[in-house]
């Protein structure tokens, strides 16, 4: 019993100098962004076999208030970072191109949208289905809370900065939002476009200006509604030079083309070069 | 009912034999080992006593934490990178506009007390007319069933209301009452609600019946009264202060639900000025039918997404504190009520 025991500690104390001799990159942030980064340790630490990579949620700005005081190495973000955070040095790294688009509840009765009328359906001026060439039903909007980085997007893309009308239902995470859309007769609502393409059965993608949203829309220009994923990381707070060196290579690995190519496409997002040349700011 | 403890005390053999040991042998060996007790006594009592001052600590740990973040929101405190606000303008207002520097908190105010207010006229009633019939009515089969039913549903997680509440509730509701219009709203929410108190309400009121003098219940048959108004008029009014605490540990439990509640209400927080503004419905409907927000619902989705430190952040602090010293006011009260019902 008490050789096992020894040879138990003898064991854990070899295995815990072998561990503080791995560098370990700590990743927090988005749960949205979070799965994609999980697939990026998982394939860099197999080739890195020297590296730990430990990933985390907790939301975009507790990855970007962590990042800021040092509490994680790369803070992953669906939001650009507020200008205080910025004021912090941080630095930028836009890792995937996420699409957006509308949906409605399948009886709405309504497959395009112009700009304006999107525009109009959040803001409050058009109220019901018909006026855009739909059925006679109230417009339900559903949107996602205010610090929603969704709803950022949102404001700035369809609404082009303007307020939300108050006739609003608010859902918590985009899941929810969808089961309320297809619950809600005369529902619309604005997602990621992976959720569209997992629940097209329930809910109806509505066009933008007659293009339907897609990843070859996107890609070729057409699409204008899509946001960044971002890593930020905080130089002033990696000052141990290996610690630098590990963050900066893991970074490169998920921007280099074998994994935007491959892992980002199959998890839905579009790689970050397709939209470059597009844009360069949100 | 006192079986176990006779047992126990009514061993001839423990009576027995333990003095009679320790009489015929009073050797060094046996003052070690009572000298080992006291020790060990000793110590298990530090244990207890450091595990109580551990709870306690917490708690006030938490009340320090809330109340520092919380009162940040009004006082200029280092690591503030937000405004500085007055009381009026956060208490008084009803404009929730994070985003546009208004932080008006009295819409969530006024939703959490709206919908517990509206889930116990339901619950209250329902829990305790339910206590009657298990303590009084039921038959002996039926109080076990009944009582297990309701621990059964004391467990089910909260966020199982809430899926049930918007995948079946909602759309069967606007479909058969509101013309396809929304539900989310008062109306379902307190109606979650009640459903997920009244288990307590029913369970602390049938204590209540349970444990009044049998003598009340004859008496009162005995002077020829017909059930229920023995019930009525004997039994309810002499269970009433324990009946009172177990409607406001179930508002307690109400109060501070948030995943169920927000799964259902529509979360606006600008449900005041919508209601008042809004005429294509009947006023009782627009009432019960507004999306709405409430204290909880606010906290759980607003307050991981924002930045620390920022007025935004405190405030939401601050409505945390506030729900806090609610929950405590409300624990106050039972303490009160429960010590009246001794008296």
């Amino acid at each position: 019993m008490r050789i096992r025991f020894l040879a138990q500690t003898v064991l854990a104390t070899l295995l815990s100098a072998l561990a503080a001799q791995a560098q370990t990159v700590t990743v927090m942030g988005s749960t949205a962004l979070g799965p994609i980064l999980k697939k990026a340790a998982e394939e860099y630490m197999k080739a890195n076999p020297g590296v730990q990579i430990a990933v985390s949620g907790g939301g975009s700005m507790t990855g970007l208030n962590q990042v800021v005081s040092g509490g994680c190495h790369i803070g992953i973000s669906d939001v650009f970072a507020t200008p205080d955070q910025e004021k912090a040095g941080l630095k930028n790294h836009n890792i995937v191109v996420q699409p957006f688009t509308l949906i409605a509840h399948p009886g709405a009765g309504v497959k395009t949208l112009s700009a304006q009328q999107a525009e109009q359906v959040f803001t409050g001026k058009i109220g019901n289905w018909k006026d855009v060439g739909g059925r006679d039903q109230k417009i339900v909007r559903v949107i996602r809370p205010e610090s929603s980085g969704t709803r950022a997007v949102q404001k700035k893309e369809i609404l082009h900065g303007q307020e939300f009308t108050k006739d609003v239902l608010i859902q918590d995470s985009t899941g929810a939002v969808v089961t309320a859309v297809a619950t809600t007769p005369g529902a619309v609502s604005f997602v990621e476009l992976e959720h569209l393409e997992k629940n097209r059965a329930r809910v109806a993608g509505i066009a933008y200006n007659g293009v339907e949203c897609s990843n070859e829309a996107v890609k070729s220009g057409k699409y204008p509604v899509f946001s960044y994923g971002h890593a930020y990381t905080n130089p002033a707070k990696l000052t141990d030079p290996k610690v630098k060196q590990a963050v900066e290579a893991f970074l490169a690995f998920v921007l280099s083309p074998a994994f935007q190519q491959t892992s980002v496409l199959k998890a839905g997002y579009l790689p970050v070069d397709y939209v470059k040349s597009l844009k360069t700011q949100l | 009912m006192n079986q176990p403890s006779d047992s126990i005390l009514g061993d001839p053999l423990s009576i027995a034999v333990l003095p009679a040991s320790t009489q015929v042998k009073p050797g060094p060996s046996d003052f070690r080992l009572s000298r080992l007790h006291r020790l060990a006594d000793r110590w298990s009592h530090l244990l207890f006593l450091g595990c109580s001052l551990l709870v306690v600590a917490l708690i006030a740990g938490i009340l320090v934490f809330l109340s520092s973040k919380g009162l940040a929101a009004f006082l200029p405190l280092s690591g503030n990178t937000g405004r500085t606000l007055g009381f009026s303008e956060v208490f008084l207002s009803a404009d929730w506009a994070p985003s546009n520097d208004h932080y008006g908190i009295l819409p969530f105010i006024g939703g959490s007390l709206t919908v517990t207010g509206l889930a116990l006229l339901l619950a209250a009633p329902t829990g305790i007319l339910t206590g009657v019939f298990i303590a009084k009515l039921a038959p002996s089969w039926m109080r076990t069933l009944m009582r297990q039913v309701m621990d059964l549903l004391v467990g089910i997680p909260s966020v199982v209301y809430g899926i049930f509440g918007l995948t079946v509730m909602l759309p069967v509701i606007s479909r058969t009452w509101l013309k396809d219009a929304p539900a989310s709203g008062f109306a379902v929410s307190a109606m979650i609600l009640a459903v997920m108190i009244v288990p307590t309400i029913v369970s602390l009121s049938t204590d209540a019946f349970e444990s009044l003098p049998q003598n009340l219940d004859e008496g009162a048959q005995a002077l020829g009264a017909s059930r229920w108004q023995a019930i009525a008029s004997v039994l309810i009014p002499a269970a009433g202060p324990r009946l009172i605490t177990a409607a406001v540990l179930g508002l307690g439990r109400a109060i501070g639900e948030a995943m169920a509640v927000q799964m259902v209400i529509g979360n606006n927080p600008q449900w005041i000025a919508l209601m008042r503004e809004s005429t294509d419905r009947a006023p009782f409907l627009r009432a019960l039918f507004t999306p709405a927000a409430t204290l909880t619902t606010e906290l759980v989705q607003e307050l991981p997404n924002t930045p620390a430190g920022s007025t935004w952040n405190n405030v939401l602090f601050a409505m945390g504190l506030m729900l806090y010293l609610l929950t405590m006011l409300l624990i106050l009260a039972t303490r009160r009520l429960g010590r009246g019902a001794e008296a």
